[in-house]
């Protein structure tokens, strides 16, 4: 396991950087340097593995059997390494003006990524609770990190304190979920193993749900999201909100297929239904009343999650698809328009007048972007949507929770497009904090690019699975 | 060869990316050179595909699969290319002729502050172009399809600050609309008969003829077939121009006359004869089809010949033109005469874009003239462009042994076997096709100037990236006709016997070689006398108040009127009592309705966000404590 | 003693700690609160391991002491951070951000 060893290493080493490096500069340059070897190692891995498994010694297995390493999860891996890379060329700029200490919010970003490894490789409770808590605590952290800003410490405790009473009760999940089966690993899960269901496992479930619910915003546990979101440091938010949240629901998505897999289909969708339907109402509802672009990204981030709930209720072999796509898709869309914040100085809808006319490449990728978000056909976030529905719809009794997703996504199209028009048709002077460099350029036109050629071929995405 | 066939498509898109991208900061220069290559480039892939193609390969073995577009279960849209000789002979057309009017454009719009844009417009045509006669299933077709809509939009439109152009191209999208609608149509109904959108799994199951089962388990009637074929005709219709979706194309003259030389006479408007040629196995089921067809086909001929006999506007007259000529396509493809549909389409790429770039370098040396009535005697000035433009005339009134005396011939002699009154008719629109062109000819290039003095100065030859072109094409408008030698004079057919692994005459009796003569002695008769009855009314021809008939012509027969009244006026009407009634007080209300339900319960959800920590965790616990309530209750029905 | 008995106890503790958590409002208080519901666990989880004999739930014991500790040391310099800007450790005083 590679790349999991190298994301401590890294880190490790940027913090030894930290020490010795007076350059802000160079720590970008650093940490994308190491960011790309990661995703080499990350790819040494998937093509090492398929060497074996063409020979017939290739074994998921890891660590006795505490890490269940797969192509799929690889692939994942590789992804997420990807997606990472391009968005620290893209908002390297701006985390070296957070605060001084730009080293260290790389290392955390290495650590962050550990967690992420080990939350889509798990195979044991053990490993999910840790890959919870590695992806949480340097979070706490990097959304406190611009100490000068007192809504930035502000974040950062209301996340630490809602995100340690999360904690609890995910501990109390896994320990009734142990209680009731007497084992950790999530292929041992047999709820009627006595003939008849086992009450505590279920309530184990419960906490379990609602705890990870927590992780990725699901309501009603979604408080923290917004308040975090628009505190935090922008460039942080952009990694909590995409590659962070998504991990989660990869390891979500794999609890319910592999762990649950024998729970009653109904009970599923009911539950998870539930949360779904409040989680796509309160994101798409409150996203309408926003004022500030950044705080209306982190309502949109809890509408997604809403949609992505459905590769949870649908767990199945489309779902595991819909993931890749819609993990994919969001974190390119979402890097993207909030690379293009980054560079406004003003964050409300106004701020984005007439951004057409002066800046056409920065509204382009931010209409091409938001075009994604809201699922418009041509983009990877129509295929994205078109995916998780497909797999909830493999259950039973998830027909009129996807006609409300539909009209949810309709009502997204108000919040999206405002921005859009906002930027052309509207007038004014929006004015630029950080230059748009040639280096920002490139990256922004693959991120737009790469929404495009996956909303045309989404099968790409799927080239190992 | 055929591997790279991805290329061909490619170097267009490059060309528009390039130029669309860097509008700005590109010099003309580069971006006249650009857009020029990329299709050169383009047709030197396509001539090596073509070669590969000629010597061999069956029907339906060509398929480069690229990537798949959406896999649900057992459906499949593979984005997938058919490299056929049928789609190879479009490839040559396309980016060929496509090649020549880019040089031709680099001097033509060289003036013109869009000139980068118009490139980059004019490689997106091209490329859209390309995917619509490569894909190797109905939905890349169709996504072409639409592209080459939407490139055709941006250029009839292309000089958007004049309100009428705007209209124009407004006009052309909607048609183009309606037709749409109609493939789409027959596209679902393939898909739920047949389970499939891919030409070679469709036809092979067409292949089983009426009464065969189908993949869906259907019994194939001529019902369906029918069906799916006058849907696939209606979309043909809104393309190709054909009654009643014809009056775009006139009105899309507001482009630049290259542009209407390339979509609107050479390549677009022919793609509804390729999508008919390309399902010929779907419409040799539908005879009830292939007779709405032939009879469409032979009244848009009739109608827009006559209207074409009095326009006065030199690009008008070549619309009309265009339009009849694509009804003797249609004709020819409703007698089940593919390969003269095709044949035709071929010549009449490259006459008719003779023709309009011929008009074209008129227009240049007249500053923006289009009106014949103010031209005359500009033969003396400009004597290539009289030359190449009297070839364009004489191949298109089917002079013997030109292009057009091979192509009509064939498709006259088909309909005549199949009906002698489709041959009489046709042939009265072989006659006006001489009339109004030779009309135009005198009209413009004899006689005394009859423009203003500033312009008769102006008049000059145009340079040589506009004359190198005419001569290319008036070379071709020549000897085109020599690959389709009927059957008195060779006995080698080369293009029947090129295209036939895909497409075949169907039921198509031949005539003896006397009749056959007799016919093309008729028809060559009429060019001549006509020619002479065109010049005898050219020098009399008073241009005054037209009567009668006349002025009916002089109006198209009143059909934008008709239509204006018949549809329009009706549609606009009920739209206003839709959106005074239905939409305002009913739709309006229950949307406005619903926007400010959402408007009060995102007040009401913002004031949840409290900003309190404290209460955050209460109402989690609340929201958490009633999901173990959701989930415990859930139980007892487990 | 049965089992029922641990998880009497476990569950009352999770419960205190879940109570402190909604009614404190001084920022240690409720991570002490925390901190119970996370020693609640701990308890039970020591039960199931002797209901099971399975020695892995009480490495997993371990594992929560090291990630709580992590958590101290992060929680309490967050506390630390707020207490030098507002000079109260009340979370009531944190609503800058909100709607």
């Amino acid at each position: 396991m590679k790349p999991l060893i190298a994301t401590a290493v890294f880190a490790i080493l940027m913090m030894f950087a930290a020490l010795t490096v007076k350059e802000k500069k160079s720590f970008t340059h650093f940490a994308a340097i190491l960011m790309l070897g990661l995703v080499g190692l990350n790819v040494w891995e998937l093509a090492d593995y398929n060497r074996l498994l063409a020979s017939a010694q290739a074994s998921p297995d890891l660590f006795g059997k505490m890490l269940r390493v797969d192509n799929y999860a690889l692939w994942f891996n590789v992804l997420m390494s990807s997606c990472s890379f391009f968005y620290i060329l893209l908002v390297g700029r701006s985390i070296e003006k957070v605060g001084v200490h730009v080293g260290e919010y790389y290392a955390l970003h290495f650590f962050i990524l550990c967690g992420v490894f080990l939350l889509s490789t798990y195979n044991n409770l053990l490993i999910l609770f840790l890959g919870i808590e590695i992806l949480s605590i340097p979070q706490y952290i990097l959304s406190g990190s611009d100490k000068r800003n007192l809504k930035s410490s502000e974040a950062s405790l209301k996340y630490f304190l809602m995100g340690a009473f999360s904690t609890g009760i995910l501990l109390m999940g896994i320990v009734l979920l142990y209680g009731a089966m007497g084992t950790f690993d999530i292929h041992g899960f047999n709820f009627y193993a006595t003939g008849t269901l086992n009450i505590m496992g279920v309530v184990g479930v419960l906490f379990m749900l609602v705890a990870l619910g927590f992780k990725v915003s699901a309501a009603p546990m979604h408080f923290w999201t917004p308040d975090v979101y628009d505190g935090s440091p922008t460039p942080f938010t952009a990694f909590m909100a995409t590659i962070v949240k998504v991990s989660v629901f990869f390891a979500f998505m794999r609890l319910f297929m592999e762990g649950f897999a024998n729970l009653d289909p109904y009970w599923k969708v009911t539950v998870l239904g539930t949360i779904t339907v409040l989680t796509l109402l309160i994101g798409n509802i409150t996203a309408v009343y926003q004022q500030s672009v950044k705080r209306m990204l982190a309502y949109s981030s809890i509408a997604q999650a809403g949609f992505m709930m459905f590769v949870v209720i649908g767990s199945n072999a489309m779902a595991m698809k819909g993931m890749i796509i819609y993990a994919v898709a969001y974190t390119l869309a979402t890097v993207g328009i909030f690379g293009v914040l980054l560079k406004l100085k003003d964050y409300t809808y106004d701020g984005f007048n007439g951004l057409a006319k002066k800046h056409p490449f920065l509204a382009l990728i931010a209409s091409i972007c938001l075009m994604s978000l809201a699922g418009i056909p041509l983009t990877a976030g129509f295929f994205a949507k078109w995916f998780v529905i497909a797999a909830a719809l493999e259950q039973p009794g998830t027909f009129w929770l996807v006609i409300f997703a539909l009209v949810m996504a309709a009502v997204s199209l108000y919040y999206y497009f405002k921005v859009i028009m906002a930027m052309y048709f509207k007038t004014g002077e929006p004015e630029l904090i950080t230059p748009v460099t040639t280096m920002d350029k490139v990256v922004m036109a693959i991120i737009g690019s790469a929404v495009i050629v996956f909303g045309i071929a989404p099968d790409m995405l799927l080239a190992w699975i | 060869m055929t591997q790279l066939v991805y290329l061909v498509p490619l170097f267009p898109l490059i060309g528009f990316l390039l130029n669309g991208l860097f509008w700005k900061s590109m010099p003309k220069k580069l971006a006249g050179i650009i857009g020029s290559t990329a299709i050169l480039a383009s047709f030197a892939v396509s001539l090596g595909i073509f070669f590969e193609v000629k010597n061999g390969a069956a029907a339906g073995q060509g398929i480069v699969h690229l990537f798949d577009f959406i896999t649900v279960g057992n459906f499949k849209i593979p984005f997938a290319f058919m490299v056929d000789q049928l789609s190879a002979m479009f490839l040559l057309i396309i980016t060929g002729i496509g090649f020549l009017i880019h040089l031709y454009s680099t001097s033509y719009m060289h003036d013109d502050e869009g000139f980068t844009k118009y490139f980059a417009y004019l490689n997106l045509f091209v490329f859209f172009m390309l995917l619509l006669v490569l894909g190797a299933n109905y939905v890349v077709m169709f996504i072409g399809w639409e592209g080459v809509g939407l490139a055709s939009y941006l250029l009839i439109g292309f000089w958007y600050k004049n309100k009428e152009y705007t209209n124009a191209s407004k006009k052309a999208f909607v048609m183009n609309r309606i037709g749409d609608l109609g493939f789409l149509i027959g596209m679902m109904l393939t898909v739920y008969h047949f389970g499939t959108l891919s030409y070679n799994d469709f036809f092979a199951q067409l292949q089983g003829g009426i009464g065969a089962q189908t993949q869906n388990g259907y019994m194939i009637g001529s019902g369906m077939t029918n069906a799916i074929a006058i849907c696939f005709f209606i979309g043909a219709m809104g393309k190709s121009a054909q009654i009643p979706l014809y009056t775009w194309l006139p009105d899309a003259m507001a482009g630049p006359t290259p542009v209407s030389a390339l979509i609107h006479a050479a390549t677009m408007v022919t793609a509804g004869i390729y999508m008919i040629a390309r399902s010929n196995a779907l419409f040799n089921l539908a005879p009830m089809a292939q007779n709405m067809i032939a009879i469409i086909g032979l009244a848009t001929v009739l109608l827009a010949a006559s209207i074409a006999l009095k326009q006065n506007d030199i690009k008008k007259v070549l619309a009309y033109s265009t339009v009849s000529q694509l009804g003797y396509m249609f004709l020819a493809l409703g007698v089940g005469a593919y390969v003269g549909s095709l044949f035709h389409v071929m010549t009449h790429a490259f006459f008719k874009a003779l023709l309009f770039l011929g008009s074209g370098s008129v227009i240049h040396a007249m500053s923006g003239e289009q009106d014949m009535r103010k031209m005359g005697g500009l033969g003396k000035y400009m004597p290539i462009t009289k030359f190449t433009f009297l070839i364009g005339c004489l191949a298109i009134s089917g002079f013997p042994f030109f292009s057009g005396f091979f192509s009509k011939d064939e498709i006259l002699a088909a309909a005549y076997a199949k009906n002698p009154m489709f041959y009489y008719l046709g042939l009265l629109g072989a006659m006006m096709t001489t009339f109004y062109m030779f009309r135009a000819y005198f009209y413009t290039f004899t006689g005394n100037f009859r423009g203003t003095e500033e312009q008769k100065h102006h008049v000059h030859e145009s340079p040589a990236t506009m004359t190198i072109p005419l001569i290319i094409l008036a070379i071709l408008s020549l000897v085109g006709g020599l690959v389709g030698l009927p059957e008195v004079f060779s006995h080698h057919h080369l293009l029947n016997e090129y295209l036939s692994p895909v497409v075949q005459n169907f039921d198509i009796h031949h005539l003896d070689h006397t009749m056959e003569l007799t016919l093309m002695g008729i028809a060559s008769a009429i060019v001549l006398i006509m020619m002479y009855v065109a010049r005898v009314i050219t020098r009399k021809e008073q241009f005054g108040e037209a009567k009668g008939l006349a002025k009916v012509l002089e109006n198209k027969w009143y059909v934008d009127e008709i239509y204006d009244f018949l549809i329009v006026r009706p549609l606009a009407w009920k739209a206003r009592i839709l959106n005074n009634i239905v939409e305002q007080k009913g739709i309006d209300g229950g949307v406005n309705g619903l926007g400010q339900l959402v408007q009060w319960g995102s007040t009401r959800l913002k004031n949840l966000q409290s900003g309190q920590v404290g209460s955050y965790l209460f109402a989690m616990v609340i929201g958490i404590i009633i999901i173990f309530a959701i989930g415990i209750f859930g139980l007892l029905y487990m | 003693m049965p089992i029922q008995s641990y998880l009497f106890l476990s569950f009352s503790l999770f419960a205190i700690g879940v109570m402190g958590v909604l009614m404190r409002r001084n920022a240690i208080v409720i991570f002490m609160c925390i901190e119970l519901m996370l020693n609640a666990v701990n308890l039970l989880l020591v039960a199931f391991s002797k209901v099971h004999g399975d020695p892995g739930a009480q490495v997993f014991v371990f594992f929560i002491m090291v990630v709580a500790a992590a958590e101290v040391a992060v929680g309490l310099a967050i506390i630390v951070m707020m207490f030098r800007k507002v000079n109260s450790v009340d979370i009531n005083i944190l609503n800058r951000l909100k709607n």
